[in-house]
């Protein structure tokens, strides 16, 4: 069988899902070889940020214009793209810049921005169109998993499209939300963590950004009848990507 | 004038993040590390964020030391506002730290720096011949990071570490589990300094100052003194009197200098500097067996200094779990305004986080300096001395010489940007 060739690009973030390709740990070995990781600045100082590649994996939010310019050249030379990990997927922490003012934001790290050319950060599906996208941050093994066996068995990759609640559920988790009182983003956070952090004591976070067809508005409603201000609110739903469509019901309830 | 002959890198492969390097080849010889990682504006979108919410979001400046400033931000904000934690989350701490700094020497040391020194491009072509060492990294590496994982919720972006505390705390029998697989990982960790020892590392003598934090007799990680090799001795509280950031027109990143001093390199070969004698004795013998001692002015030895400190902070965390029974704690925290900062060491030496707080609770004025931008004046020091050294060797080994000797600081541009 012909290995597939796949090239990683890595645009503003933190390397976390670069480094999540090695937690990989036990089927690291074996990943490499049914693989041709033809390109991957970090880990290898050969291949050609040309392609072409059977699949590109997209680390990281756009936020400058040589960045978008690359990958529009990555789209044309892939069979497959695909964005991983919620900076890529849906802005994540890169993009809470998106909710202020850019200069402000930029002026209170640099005296002379003269030189900085950021522009507000956005996912990769902005720009270019995508194949799927790997959840998380950093992106979920499960995902992952399913994206590289579906490559190598060439079938179209099930990713999970629920809630974290569902994942509670399935462990038997008590609902920190209903129980405790907490405001856990679960409801409207996408699925993939195997409810992490309710399962060890605190609220969902929504590292995972927002689940396709979430009721952001009723979340906030609750999280107001749970006392919480609005500018809390406004926070819980822009941790993670400025308010996306799905959130924007949430951050922006007055 | 003739036209300079000059080296272009444009994309430094193997290092965190991303970086130019512009070398001018004259007597004497400019050197632009050229930062070209885009800013994310960290200090800049905390502001008007909770309390509760930076250190999640300080984890992600970078995925290869998410501990480090996660932990180091906290401390910071529990100083800010005068929050108290108990000694266990002190020592669940320094477990995680630890364990992350090991995690990250071993990517470091094995992915990063040892190809080079084989004439290989990447880990990937490494297999075939140096499957036992690849092995190794593999098994050591899923051990530490479960390690991480066991306490913090995952390796990568930990969930249970909040200011005050953690949200939750393993069980015991699982405490017992990690600990039979560190203590058999104790002596694949002899040969990680084994295999470091046998890099044929190049001769090069720097004449940085080295800084670290101290306290007490142990290997300080997470608090202490800031000490240097020149006689620095301060406290944390007193880092912004002596230390200073400033723009440079071809970076993204700043560079920071001590006031009225030389330029200065922090990580693990300054920490070995200054507190070598705080190592366990295993790992001072180890250290004798390979002929490494201290004082060591050649910066490639970092690398080295790494490897002691994989064996030491195995050795370290078993110890620290060892001796200590974990339970359940309540976090309790007053939300109230002021100030404060914190300074750790991260796996590339010192950072330094600092927060002021409103009485909402929320940041008002963030700080952050790295290891990286510590060390990048000495870096392109250290460059300059070694290219006007090696002026007669043809361009390819000049090239070389310098992506190693870089690599060897193991900078992280993505932390140094943030």
């Amino acid at each position: 069988m012909k290995k597939p060739k796949i090239g990683i690009f890595k645009y503003s973030c933190c390397a976390g899902c670069e480094f999540q390709l090695i937690y990989f740990q036990k089927q690291v070995l074996e990943t490499f070889r049914a693989v041709d990781i033809s390109y991957c600045k970090m880990l290898d100082s050969g291949g050609a940020e040309e392609g072409p590649f059977d699949v590109a994996l997209i680390e990281g939010a756009i936020t400058e214009e040589w960045q978008a310019a690359q990958l529009k050249r990555v789209r044309e030379a892939s069979t497959y793209l695909i964005p991983i990990g919620s900076c890529a997927v849906c802005g994540g922490v890169p993009a809470i810049k998106n909710t202020m003012q850019e200069m402000e934001v930029e002026k209170r790290v640099y005296g002379d921005t003269s030189r900085i050319h950021s522009m507000k950060a956005r996912p990769v599906d902005n720009y270019v169109e995508v194949d799927g996208a790997v959840r998380g941050c950093p992106m979920g093994e499960r995902d992952l998993t399913e994206l590289v066996t579906s490559l190598l068995l060439n079938k179209k990759p099930d990713f999970l499209e629920y809630c974290v609640c569902v994942e509670c559920k399935l462990k038997g988790s008590i609902c920190v939300l209903v129980a405790y009182g907490e405001p856990c983003m679960g409801p409207v956070t996408g699925a993939g963590c195997g409810a992490l952090c309710p399962s060890r004591g605190r609220a969902c976070y929504s590292c995972w950004g927002p689940m396709g067809d979430a009721n952001a508005r009723a979340l906030a409603d609750q999280f107001d009848r749970m006392g919480l201000r609005r500018e809390d609110i406004f926070r819980k739903f822009t941790e993670f990507g400025e308010p996306t469509e799905e959130f924007k019901p949430g951050a922006q309830r007055k | 004038m003739s036209h300079r002959e000059r080296i272009d890198i444009d994309c430094l492969a193997r290092v965190e993040g991303e970086t130019a390097i512009r070398i001018e080849l004259e007597k004497q010889p400019a050197i632009e590390l050229k930062i070209f990682e885009p800013p994310r504006f960290f200090e800049g979108m905390l502001v008007g964020r909770r309390y509760d919410e930076v250190g999640d979001i300080v984890s992600r400046i970078c995925g290869i030391c998410p501990v480090s400033h996660m932990t180091t931000a906290i401390l910071a904000i529990e100083k800010a506002m005068g929050i108290r934690v108990s000694a266990q989350t002190g020592v669940l701490r320094a477990v995680m730290t630890i364990s992350q700094i090991v995690a990250s020497h071993l990517i470091h040391l094995y992915m990063l720096a040892m190809p080079d020194y084989y004439g290989l491009s990447g880990v990937v072509e490494m297999l075939p011949r140096f499957r036992k060492e690849v092995g190794r990294l593999v098994k050591m590496k899923e051990v530490m990071n479960d390690l991480t994982s066991l306490i913090g919720g995952r390796a990568l972006h930990p969930v249970t570490h909040m200011p005050g505390g953690f949200t939750s705390i393993p069980g015991e029998e699982d405490f017992h589990a990690i600990l039979a697989r560190l203590r058999k990982i104790v002596p694949e960790a002899k040969r990680v300094v084994e295999d470091i020892s046998k890099l044929p590392l190049p001769d090069f003598h720097s004449d940085s100052e080295y800084v670290a934090l101290d306290r007490g007799n142990e290997y300080a990680i997470n608090e202490g003194r800031i000490i240097s090799t020149a006689g620095l001795d301060i406290s944390v509280d007193e880092y912004g009197r002596h230390f200073q950031e400033s723009q440079v027109s071809y970076a993204m990143a700043k560079q920071s200098v001590m006031r009225q001093r030389n330029s200065f390199m922090v990580g693990a070969l300054a920490r070995a500097h200054l507190k070598f004698d705080k190592f366990q004795e295993e790992t001072k013998s180890l250290a004798g067996r390979i002929g490494f001692s201290i004082p060591c002015d050649n910066p490639f030895y970092n690398n080295v200094a790494q490897a002691l400190e994989v064996h030491d902070g195995v050795l370290r965390c078993i110890q620290l779990v060892e001796s200590n029974v974990f339970e359940d704690e309540a976090i309790n925290v007053r939300v109230r305004s002021g100030e404060g900062g914190a300074a750790t060491e991260a796996p590339r030496g010192l950072l330094y986080h600092w927060y002021r707080i409103n009485r909402n609770g929320v940041v008002e004025k963030a700080n952050i300096v790295t290891p990286t931008s510590h060390n990048f004046l000495t870096i392109e020091k250290d460059l300059k001395k070694l290219v006007k050294e090696n002026m007669r060797r043809g361009r390819n080994e000049i090239r070389l010489l310098c992506e190693q000797l870089v690599r060897a600081y193991d900078p992280c541009f993505s932390c140094s940007v943030h």
